[in-house]
């Protein structure tokens, strides 16, 4: 029976057995940061083949939250990369399974993005990279009803010159471009910290934060005084799915070490 | 029955050229012995009409004037009979190597895998073509048949390039039935045969091998020695010679010679890119990886200069490959010129994973190993690695270690981690100007950019005076300082100079 090619034909027909649904491709589960009102405002946490960033000065909690993603998806099993140019990870504070992070650290920012463009090849399940000390900031923007002439000239190709240092010339929006399709065709999540918005229209998700006040311990000047920690306050500013965030606050205890 | 394949590749010096220049089995080529190309160099392979082995190079070129010549290559030579071997270890494994590309194999039971006796002839022919090696094949019941079948196999042999190098190779199975047939049909010009006892059996009028099994033994070797008693069992198909399968060299190795010394990088990326293909396709063909790779390169005064390099995981990715070797020579060139160059890889099993049948999917361990290797490549292999907390006073001390993740099975997701103000280190530490007030706390810090501004909070000093039995002694007090932006840092003074650093920002 099982060598007879219509027998399966047979039991469709006589209702034996029917055809199961087909099925549906699934929304992949985003991946949560562990910070309840944060996946709150993000709907359910970082999401997948997406590029997501993570923007505000220093001590405004951004390195706080990017630990809280990396800890979050460790623990679930995902494994995750961080590229590090700045070569600012401290393993010593807690939280992280360290057993399933990759700590990349290129000497620069161009490297910083071939690393991660590798590290989604690979299907990292969170890829973040850190620009929190690299000076990238966005060309300034030139003020309005200013005229500006703009000449063509054909350049002269030094011999030897070929695709490898086309490369090198290509705009940043055009990099975070091709990083962003790229985090979208592997299924990655993305996440980008830095001190101003670097992605542009290419991040999916936007999180600002604004430095609160520092919390301290004891008299000023006397003995067993210490930093408690910081507050501060963040939003999602732009999610493509979501409407924006009211302020968050969050509290940020310092780690005893 | 037992029966044994053989794996001969003739014109060795010839086929290991074209395997490094496959764009060569266009054009009339010579190989002639290493040496100057003068015009008494000898030929010792050629695929050029009219031009033989034993020829002087002017003789051959008298013959075919577009003759393109090339020096033989013992590093060539050798490689292309190590792939010929490898060729053998993947069909069967026990193999027996009795000299530089001409190897015997155990192919009994080999039926039900392959088939045929045919089917796995033809297998052996295209093992050695996946390897780049055009090789001809004989398969009988004994050794010294199989060689036997294997020589009648090389007059069939064609000559046509590959992706991996030359092709065209042939082989003769010869049934245990139409053994005695096969050898009788054998001229004797065709064997090897000592040029004396040759006269001696020109003269008596024999031909074929035929012609020396119908005449009896004893009266033979009293006539003719021992070499044509031996003549005389094979002829008949006595061979008792057991198949001596010995373990064999796991590492893979492919070299060259250059033509002229090498004194800077980029000539030997070249060389390098052909020798990596290479080493990459045959690990491929027998579904191996590279675990560790070791670069020779001889130098011009005949030593060898050895290096290792730092595989963060196993690959055979040839770019990720290349730039590690790049960067191996850039960090430590050689004291001279080179002359030739061998890369050797000892193999590592490829790891071949289930992915889940739904849910997304992840990094396989191979894809891991390709990517680590990649970022070594781009990076450096000691800036790639797993963070690890180090046991040191040093503050935010840290160090790498190979990245090798565990399963991710049996592990469950907490809902909440917990958020804590996270320090980012500066390494190196930045040098800093600190003014204390009259109580000796911080008052102003002048740094480096932002790492600047006046102290409007501050918390300590924690004195930590460690490791003084080390060449690099601890001694400071830290201090926590909130900036007037409100910039949080961590600074500390150094006790023996009074100088201050700051080793991190809160963020």
């Amino acid at each position: 029976m099982w060598r007879d090619p219509t027998a399966l034909d047979l039991l469709l027909r006589d209702g034996q057995i029917r055809r199961a649904p087909a099925l549906a491709p699934r929304e992949p589960e985003p991946l949560p940061t562990g910070i309840p009102p944060l996946d709150a405002a993000l709907g359910g946490g970082l999401l997948r083949g997406h590029l997501h960033e993570f923007v505000g000065p220093p001590g405004a909690g951004c390195t706080a939250l990017l630990r809280a993603a990396l800890a979050s998806a460790t623990s679930a099993g995902e494994l995750c990369a961080l590229i590090d140019p700045g070569d600012s990870f401290d393993p010593a504070q807690r939280g992280i399974d360290l057993r399933r992070l990759l700590w990349v650290r290129p000497r620069d920012f161009l490297q910083a993005l071939r690393a991660a463009e590798i590290a989604i090849e690979a299907r990292f399940g969170l890829v973040a990279i850190d620009l929190g000390d690299m000076c990238v900031l966005p060309p300034a923007k030139k003020p309005r009803g200013v005229i500006e002439v703009v000449r063509f000239e054909k350049k002269q190709v030094a011999p030897g010159a070929g695709a490898s240092f086309e490369r090198l010339r290509l705009p940043a929006t055009a990099r975070w471009a091709r990083l962003s399709r790229r985090a979208e065709k592997h299924g990655a999540a993305l996440l980008v910290l830095s001190r101003a918005p670097q992605a542009g229209t290419f991040a999916a998700v936007s999180v600002e934060l604004e430095r609160g006040r520092a919390q301290w311990e004891g008299r000023p000047g006397a003995p067993g005084r210490f930093l408690r920690g910081a507050r501060s306050v963040g939003a999602v500013a732009r999610h493509r799915r979501m409407p924006p965030s009211a302020p968050l606050p969050f509290l940020l205890p310092l780690e005893a070490k | 029955m037992a029966r044994i394949a053989c794996l001969w590749v003739p014109d060795l010096s010839l086929v290991a050229a074209l395997r490094a220049e496959p764009e060569l089995v266009a054009s009339p080529l010579a190989v002639v012995q290493a040496g100057d190309l003068g015009g008494r160099a000898h030929v010792l392979g050629a695929a050029a009409p009219g031009v033989e082995p034993g020829q002087t190079l002017a003789e051959a070129r008298a013959i075919c004037p577009a003759l393109t010549v090339r020096k033989s290559s013992p590093e060539r030579e050798r490689a292309a009979a190590q792939a010929a071997r490898e060729a053998a270890v993947s069909i069967s494994p026990r193999v027996e190597e009795a000299a530089p590309a001409l190897v015997y194999l155990d192919a009994s039971g080999l039926e039900s895998l392959i088939g045929d006796e045919r089917a796995v002839a033809r297998e052996l022919v295209a093992a050695a073509e996946r390897v780049g090696v055009r090789a001809a094949v004989g398969l009988a019941a004994s050794k010294s048949v199989a060689h036997l079948a294997a020589r009648a196999a090389a007059a069939d042999l064609t000559l046509h390039a590959t992706r991996w190098g030359v092709g065209g190779g042939a082989f003769r199975a010869v049934m245990p039935e139409e053994q005695r047939e096969f050898l009788a049909a054998l001229p004797l010009h065709s064997l090897e045969l000592p040029e004396e006892l040759q006269q001696s059996l020109r003269r008596f009028g024999l031909q074929t091998l035929g012609d020396v099994a119908r005449l009896p033994p004893g009266p033979l070797a009293a006539r003719l020695g021992t070499d044509a008693a031996l003549l005389w069992r094979l002829a008949s198909g006595e061979d008792s010679s057991a198949l001596e399968a010995r373990p064999l060299s796991e590492m893979f190795e492919e070299g060259e010679e250059l033509e002229w010394d090498a004194a800077s990088v980029e000539p030997l990326l070249f060389v390098w890119r052909k020798l990596l293909d290479r080493l990459a396709q045959r690990l491929q063909a027998r579904g191996l990886m590279a675990g560790e790779v070791l670069l020779k390169l001889r130098l011009s005064d005949a030593s060898w200069d050895e290096r290792a390099l730092d595989l963060a995981a196993p690959t055979r990715e040839v770019p990720s490959l290349l730039q590690l070797l790049r960067l191996s020579v850039e960090s430590r060139p050689p004291p001279l010129e080179v002359r030739a160059v061998r890369i050797c890889a000892e193999p590592v099993r490829e790891v071949l994973e289930q992915m889940p049948l739904f849910g997304p999917r992840g990094a396989s361990r191979t894809q891991l190993a390709a990517a680590v290797a990649r970022l070594s490549a781009l990076v450096g292999p000691e800036r790639v690695g797993r963070p690890v907390a180090v046991d040191r006073w040093a503050p935010f001390a840290a160090g790498m270690e190979k990245f090798s993740p565990p399963s991710a099975e049996g592990v469950t997701a907490s809902a909440e981690v917990p958020v804590s103000l996270a320090a980012r280190a500066l390494r190196p530490p930045r040098t800093a100007e600190v003014r204390c007030d009259d109580a000796g706390n911080p008052s102003l810090v002048i740094g480096e950019g932002a790492l600047g501004g006046r102290v409007v909070a501050s918390a300590g000093p924690w004195r930590t005076v460690a490791e003084w039995w080390t060449e690099a002694p601890v001694s400071l007090d830290s201090y926590d300082l909130e900036l007037a932006g409100g910039l949080l840092l961590r600074a500390s003074r150094e006790l023996a100079s009074g100088a201050w650093w700051i080793e991190a920002v809160y963020d």
